[in-house]
């Protein structure tokens, strides 16, 4: 009798495998078979055509890392995600405070806002490329015309400027997600807590530090790491508006990756970024697999 | 007329940021309201202006016809239906194994799903250029499903996997001992009460293939082989752009994947946000 459970036990384990073969395969063939090769590549020398010539160690790594410009992607990067998931934040948390009071169209507000994340990225970046147009864009009539500024900036064509525009897209992408989130964890506060607040006198501003944000303290945390991922690997906004330009003023990890491997044909310094940007991605991840179990899921 | 209590000042103050911040967030769309009806010399005029001299319908249909948007448009659905068909039959069993067999690795499996979501298709673009060269996959169709796949892969099956786990064994145990084997209870007991996942899962497969980029402008070359991302990209030219052009076509191409985000937008933020966000 046992032995038979044994031998049911193992049956089903095949089941189980079998099962699991076809994504297990499609994976490994077009996920980790890439992944080896980039970091294959990172230690190996290559020609123009990508071929790998002699195995170098970290050679690749070291030259990189001596280079002042890679420091700069890096960096910029890093300013790129954490001001981006910041204003995010910031403009998710208003925007979901405002449509948690009850007011008649709130339900419209709440769908019209979610409208810049549920459209696609590379069409909403095209649309923006034409609202910064300096000379016939509708952006800076807009601003003339409301006297904020006679002389408005040219949008994508400074420095300072293109990064400040790219960044608003990508931050403009991200606040809906934020705002929903916030919102969905707002609405589970239990209204009693509000209410005995009110009875001893708490104002608005005290409700909000003292109930709201500690009830949904982990929601935020969920949202901000998400979205520090999406942010950080956003391409399609940078490529399409400014291609990383002027003279790599907008460029991060991720563009650089993409054009030091298609366009320059930089294929080794391409392939150190790709595995730079790996290994933050998956240290990020796994915070966000501790802390999406940790939510008392015991499927684990 | 109602008094102005506290309460209801404090609406409205909070209606008219709503407003504002509205007519702010919609503000590109309102600049395509506005372009999408302009003619060629009215979007180079200075200073430019909101409301069209004269409205030009007839941009909806030049741009079918002059600027190939059926053939992109088609390139999308072929490519949005087939990364969604080849998505789900991959995914439904793989999620069904992780649900309900308690096999080695099975951990492994489950973290490595919910990693694989973080990753960027960057990472691997050359790698996998390189592989498309060898199985002759560049300026295909086909290529684009197979790597729009891998990329919708680890969240669908996520979410699958959500979905099958909370439907009690017992239901499963019963239909099998009325004689059912487990690809039946598959077919005929779990898909259908997963059936709103399952819907999900396509949903956001299709929208995914369809919005993407990075891999036709990495792997698309030929001009009817472009999906409508690229192709609408290709409107912007080195020295000028058909901007009316371009508003219309991205006005066309946004509306059906505004609906389908609308059908799955709860499902996909308690999916995405996990325990922390329910109901």
């Amino acid at each position: 009798m046992k032995l038979l459970s044994a031998k049911r036990q193992n049956g089903e384990t095949a089941i189980a495998y079998a099962l699991l073969a076809p994504a297990a395969l499609f994976i490994a063939i077009f996920m980790i078979y890439p992944i080896i090769y980039v970091v294959m590549m990172s230690l190996y020398k290559t020609n123009k055509l990508g071929i790998l010539q002699n195995f170098i160690w970290f050679d690749n790594f070291i030259r990189l890392m001596k280079e002042k410009a890679f420091w700069e992607v890096t960096a910029r990067s890093l300013l790129w995600t954490v001001l981006g998931v910041t204003l995010k934040t910031v403009f998710g948390m208003i925007i979901a405070l405002c449509l948690n009071i009850e007011f008649s169209g709130r339900k419209i507000a709440r769908m019209l806002f979610i409208i810049p994340w549920a459209s696609s990225v590379p069409i909403s970046a095209m649309l923006w490329k034409w609202v910064f147009d300096h000379e016939f864009g509708l952006l800076n009539h807009t601003l003339k015309a409301l006297s904020i500024t006679q002389n408005p900036p040219v949008w994508l064509g400074t420095p300072i400027w293109s990064f400040v525009s790219c960044m608003w897209v990508d931050i403009w992408i991200g606040i809906p997600f934020m705002a929903l989130v916030f919102l969905a964890g707002m609405q589970s506060v239990p209204k009693e807590l509000y209410e005995s607040a009110e009875v001893d006198g708490v104002n608005s501003l005290g409700k909000f530090l003292y109930i709201t944000l500690p009830s949904i303290k982990q929601v935020i945390f969920i949202a901000t790491l998400l979205s520090s991922l999406w942010t950080f690997n956003d391409f399609n906004t940078i490529y399409i508006l400014t291609r990383g330009g002027p003279a790599g003023a907008t460029d991060i990890l991720i563009t650089a990756i993409y054009k030091n491997g298609f366009e320059w044909l930089h294929f080794s310094d391409s392939a150190v970024m790709a595995v730079v940007t790996f290994l933050i991605l998956m240290a990020l991840s796994v915070v966000y697999a501790r802390v999406y179990f940790r939510g008392g899921d015991d499927t684990l | 007329m109602k008094k102005l209590t506290y309460r209801n000042k404090y609406k409205i103050v909070v209606v008219l940021l709503t407003v504002g911040l509205l007519l702010f967030m919609l503000f590109p769309f309102f600049v395509m309201l506005s372009t999408m009806f302009k003619s060629g010399v009215e979007v180079y005029k200075k200073p430019p202006y909101w409301i069209p001299k004269e409205f030009q319908f007839n941009n909806f249909i030049k741009v079918w016809t002059e600027y190939n948007l059926l053939g992109y448009f088609k390139n999308s659905i072929i490519i949005g239906l087939g990364t969604t068909f080849l998505n789900t039959i991959i995914i439904i069993p793989a999620a069904y194994s992780i649900a309900r067999f308690r096999f080695k690795g099975r951990s492994v499996a489950l973290y490595s799903l919910l990693a694989m979501q973080m990753f960027s298709p960057v990472i691997i673009i050359i790698s996998l250029f390189k592989i498309f060269v060898k199985l002759h996959l560049l300026d295909s169709l086909f290529g684009l499903v197979l790597a729009n796949t891998v990329i919708t892969l680890s969240f669908t099956t996520w979410l699958m996997f959500g979905y099958f786990s909370s439907i009690p064994t017992e239901i499963e145990d019963a239909a099998r001992i009325d004689g059912c084997n487990r690809m039946g209870t598959l077919i005929r007991i779990m898909i259908p009460i997963a059936a709103p996942g399952l819907v999900t899962a396509m949903i956001y497969t299709f929208i995914q293939a369809w919005n993407d980029f990075l891999f036709p402008l990495s792997f698309i070359n030929a001009q009817d082989k472009m999906p409508l991302t690229l192709g609408i990209y290709q409107f912007v030219g080195r020295w000028s752009t058909q901007w009316e052009m371009l508003n219309v076509a991205a006005f066309l191409a946004l509306i059906p994947v505004l609906i389908l985000f609308f059908l799955i937008e709860k499902q996909l933020v308690s999916g995405l946000a996990g325990g922390a966000v329910k109901g």
